[in-house]
């Protein structure tokens, strides 16, 4: 080790080190210090016993408190819940011109009504509710069953074709061959000629020979559902036929196999699955989304 | 094991050996003059603002706590009298941090740790702390003795006396802290009958337990060791700046007021410092400022005031310890008469800087908006055709309040075609593109807004709009620009 | 005593003090950082967690590229108010099959654990090509650039191989279909795209299939370009483990 030397000035040690003329004192440290140091490894100690800490062969030590952030945060998300469902109690309660009228209960209707779209609902309308072919697009002013709140609130408590006894049920008649065998209702010809003049009511460009005698078949087996002017019936759900919004694709090919052998969509019943609030919360996301009358 | 015994400071005298250095304590004797008296003003003041700004009330209005000074935490607010922050402007806090930085190097320049000497609640707790060990224990040799001495009934009585008074201080001292974070009054009603919140009275132990320890024990040992401003000081401080001093020029040689005065007599030099050590032992770091400026100096005056007394009884001119600049003590040193100079380029600037961060600050205080408007497009989907061929877009709509009372907004959007229309449910509309809403007080609102555009071969893909928002009685805007999309037009594609 | 003499070595050495903190701070990383190569619980068992289809892995590949991760983390933090706002914690098993993962430390923009199939193809096609287009006060750059650039993928087979070598599970099958099964994944209407999702689809403890790959027009113009991986890959992020089957609490850590 190299020769100690000592500052003039202060008669200390210095430890040789030196800045620009400056040197540094090799003062002590003060004994407490030292004493900090020990109690910081008698804490680690604590540390050990009480929580995860120690890895084995096949696990870890888990600690005497059991503590896991995973669980923490859960619990941190229940209690928040738990806050939340006061708000949700007056949702029970209040109609939906009441929920409108208070905008912080409306709020909170929203906010709960896309977290539950997003668990229940996005899996067939997309996360965006815009659908795909076969299930229907949520964000269009286009309604099978009704745009208003309370037609869209049953739609989800009961659900279309769904097991729930007071489902919306719409049956389209299948005018093809019937899956059994047999004569169909209408001739090929006679359907082709039902498409061409469906096609042509949202397509007005569209010109074809079968479009007249269409009509006439139309007129003969469609308009009690869809209407004489084939704009739909939602109390039916026989949709609208003029507008450019089709369920299932609106080229003149789909319209063709609708009507030879039309297919139907099922929506599920979530009445006892969802609660009343996230029923009514949902309504009211699905209605604001922007298409709701 | 070697141990280097040296005679210096008290902090790091007898008993250290080369690693590690024994505490030892220092007794602080009492001290009579201008400074103490400064130091006992600024304790009254500043531990006064402390204890009792929480109760002081503020009339908001609207609903809003009425107290003057509170942090609170669950409505995401800072009350500061007439000022209510928000946490999106936490750079009002930054910037008040930053003036105090400055402020602090200001005073350094001026009159270097005036800050660590009068004003650092390390300093005035402990000067608080010493003031009750005095009262029950004794001056500075009477607690001495005390110490030295077996235990007996009557050191026990004080000692536990004096453990009671510390451990009151700085209950109340916890206790006032959390004041400032719910509504005083209402919390030191719960606290006294148990009902206050866990988190309260665990920031109340946590706090005793730090003013105990620190201002009872560790003293000094803050400023020495654990204390990164005294490091930080001696960069920003210069040969300009008011520092404690020691006039060697006058005082040296040193020597007892005898010597001295036959020396003097006999027309010899001799220095007017009699070595009394007064300026040790009323000391509250134990320094020795006769060795020059040091780190373990607070620089809070003590030793001018024990000094000066002396001199008096003595004779002999006041100020042989006293706020001095190191050119002067050069010059002194030379035979020339001491120069001042109070405006030079660092405190030139330092005031400069404060002056612009103040000036900013209370410009953009007084003249920041009450109200403020955040939108987000939808996006998902990020346009809507409707059955008829227009084009909607969602957004997302969050309208800020941040004045007392209920306010009414009017919601517009510009930049949009002809026939366009914007909605929002729940509110009433004024016209195709302006629609009203109102926001309570001191709140936001989140509302869902829609703007439809008819579909037409003309529409583009995107379509630069702002939304504005307008106070109905002031007429103050806030405005937010977004866009709306549509379709790629057909001749596009 | 005497203990604290032979301290003084350590402290006035310095070449001694550095060797000596290197030792302890080795034992403290070995400590940690073994176990996680042995211990089975540190990856929870789900379901659904696939590997990365090749289009996703090219996506991968672009996202890696471009520095994605110098902006956006990949990891949920079991923190309540994280889980408000992006969805369900980040999960071990989540991240398995990442070579090298991509859970980021900086978040100048948000989280993207779970960004897939939260917002439409469309809007991540015009917020990759101009952010500021859909989100005004974005500080993101712009990479219209991917649109234009046909993707190139003749080395996708080795890439997915040299994933394999590394643990990730893909058969033989997968590596000689990786260029089909890339090409599938982009054209919904493709004959290969059934053959793609049998063969990725995971099957579940009901026998269902489950996390079957999305196969779209990503890029939304019919064609295999760096969009189209980068958007497919986005799409899927977070997207694989379904949570309302997921045993939270058989899972602490």
């Amino acid at each position: 080790m190299a020769k100690k030397e000592i500052d003039q000035h202060s008669g200390i040690e210095t430890t040789g080190h030196e800045w620009d003329g400056l040197k540094e004192l090799n003062n002590p440290l003060p004994r407490w210090w030292v004493y900090i140091f020990y109690a910081c490894i008698v804490w680690s100690v604590g540390y050990f016993v009480l929580y995860p800490a120690w890895p084995g062969i096949t696990g870890y030590t888990a600690g005497i408190l059991g503590h896991s952030s995973r669980l923490e945060a859960i619990a941190d998300v229940e209690a928040l819940k738990t806050v939340r469902e006061a708000s949700a109690k007056d949702l029970v309660t209040a109609s939906f011109d009441q929920i409108r009228a208070k905008p912080a209960l409306m709020e909170f209707a929203l906010a709960n009504g896309r977290a539950a779209f997003a668990n229940n609902c996005a899996p067939c309308h997309g996360t965006g509710a815009t659908g795909s072919t076969g299930y229907p697009n949520l964000q269009d002013d286009d309604w099978l069953w009704g745009g208003k709140i309370d037609d869209i609130a049953t739609t989800i408590r009961y659900g279309i074709r769904s097991t729930s006894d007071q489902t919306r049920v719409s049956q389209m008649q299948t005018f093809g061959p019937p899956p059994g065998g047999g004569d169909p209702v209408l001739k090929k010809d006679e359907i082709a000629a039902i498409a061409d003049f469906v096609f042509s009511l949202s397509n007005p460009d569209y010109k074809a020979a079968g479009i007249d005698n269409g009509k006439k078949i139309f007129a003969e087996n469609c308009i009690a559902c869809h209407g004489e002017d084939a704009k739909g019936n939602q109390e039916l759900g026989a949709p609208n036929l003029t507008d450019k919004i089709w369920l299932y694709s609106g080229t003149r090919d789909a319209i063709v196999a609708q009507v030879t052998n039309p297919r139907h969509g099922v929506m599920p019943t979530w009445d006892g699955k969802l609660d009343d609030m996230t029923i009514k919360s949902l309504a009211l996301y699905v209605h604001d989304l922007g298409g709701g009358k | 094991m070697m141990t280097a015994k040296t005679e210096t400071a008290g902090h790091d005298g007898p008993g250290r050996d080369q690693l590690y250095a024994e505490h030892l304590k220092i007794y602080p004797q009492s001290v009579s003059g201008l400074f103490r008296r400064i130091k006992w003003t600024l304790l009254i003041v500043c531990l006064g603002v402390y204890y009792l700004l929480p109760f002081v009330r503020w009339n908001r209005g609207g609903g809003l706590p009425d107290q003057a000074v509170l942090i609170d935490f669950a409505g995401r607010r800072f009350y500061f009298f007439f000022i209510e922050i928000w946490p999106q402007e936490v750079y009002y806090i930054t910037g008040l941090l930053i003036l105090s930085a400055i402020v602090l190097f200001l005073m350094n320049a001026v009159a270097g740790r005036v800050w660590c000497g009068y004003l650092c609640p390390q300093t005035v707790w402990s000067d608080l702390f010493l003031l009750v060990e005095r009262k029950i224990e004794g001056d500075r040799r009477e607690r001495m003795i005390l110490d030295a001495q077996p235990w007996t009934a009557n050191k026990v009585l004080r000692k536990i006396a004096k453990h009671v008074a510390w451990l009151v201080i700085a209950w109340w001292t916890g206790g006032a802290w959390v004041l400032y974070f719910a509504d005083a009054p209402t919390l030191v009603k719960d606290l006294l009958v148990f009902q206050a919140p866990l988190v309260a009275y665990l920031w109340i132990g946590i706090l005793t337990f730090t003013t105990y320890s620190l201002a009872g024990f560790m003293r000094e040992q803050v400023c020495i060791y654990m204390c990164p401003w005294p490091r930080i000081q001696a960069a920003l401080t210069d040969e300009w700046a008011l520092n404690v001093s020691y006039r060697v020029d006058r005082g040296e040689p040193r020597g007892s007021l005898k010597t001295n005065d036959k020396l003097k007599a006999e027309g010899q030099h001799a220095g007017d410092c009699i070595d009394c050590k007064q300026c040790v032992v009323v000391c509250p770091t134990g320094t020795d400022i006769r060795l020059g400026p040091q780190l373990s100096c607070i620089q809070c005056g003590l030793c001018i005031d024990a000094c000066d007394t002396i001199m008096d009884k003595v004779n002999r001119p006041r100020g042989l310890i006293a706020y001095d600049t190191d050119i002067n003590i050069a010059r002194r040193e030379h035979g020339l008469a001491p120069i001042w100079k109070l405006i030079r380029p660092r405190s030139v600037l330092y005031v400069a800087i404060i002056a612009v961060i103040s000036g900013l600050m209370i410009y953009s205080l007084t003249t920041r908006s009450t109200l403020g408007v955040n939108v987000l497009h939808d996006r998902n989907p990020t346009y809507v055709v409707n059955s008829d061929g227009s084009i909607r877009n969602g957004y997302t709509i969050r309208l800020i309040n941040k004045a007392s009372a209920t306010r009414n907004f009017d919601i517009s959007v510009e930049g949009l075609p002809e026939g366009a229309k914007l909605e929002i449910a729940g509110s009433s509309t004024d016209g195709p593109l302006k629609v009203s809403l109102a926001v309570d007080s001191d709140q936001t609102r989140e509302v869902r807004a829609l703007v439809f555009v008819p579909g037409d071969e003309s529409h583009v893909a995107s379509t630069d709009i702002a939304f504005r928002i307008r106070e109905k009685a002031t007429g103050e805007t806030a405005t937010h620009r977004d866009f709306f999309k549509a379709p790629q037009p057909l001749s596009a594609k | 005593m005497s203990l604290m003499d032979k301290h003084v070595v350590l402290e006035k050495n310095s070449i001694l003090l550095v060797l000596g903190i290197i030792i302890v701070i080795a034992i403290g990383g070995l400590v940690e950082i073994v176990p996680l190569f042995y211990l089975k619980s540190t990856i929870e068992k789900v379901e659904g967690v696939r590997p990365y289809t090749p289009l996703e892995l090219a996506g991968r590949m672009i996202y890696i590229r471009e520095g994605c991760y110098n902006c956006h983390s990949q990891m949920i933090r079991p923190l309540r108010d994280e889980i408000e706002r992006y969805g369900h914690f980040s999960l071990a098993a989540e991240s398995m099959y990442d070579h090298p993962f991509q859970w980021g430390s900086k978040r100048t923009g948000p989280d993207l654990a779970r960004v897939g199939a939260k917002y439409s193809d469309q809007w991540h096609r015009e917020h990759l090509a101009n952010p500021r287009a859909v989100v005004p006060d974005s500080i993101m750059p712009g990479y219209p650039f991917l649109a234009r650039t046909d993707l190139d993928y003749r080395h996708i087979a080795a890439l997915v191989q040299a994933n394999r070598l590394v643990g990730v599970p893909y058969t033989d099958e997968d590596i000689a279909n990786a260029e089909t099964d890339l090409v599938a994944q982009a054209n919904p209407d493709g004959k290969d795209v059934k053959a793609l999702q049998d063969r990725y689809a995971v099957k579940s403890a009901k026998g269902e299939m489950i996390s079957i790959p999305v196969a779209r027009d990503f890029s939304g113009d019919g064609k295999v370009t760096e969009l189209t991986a980068l958007v497919a890959y986005l799409q899927m992020l977070g997207t694989l483990v379904d949570f309302k089957i997921y045993d939270d609490k058989a899972n602490p850590r």
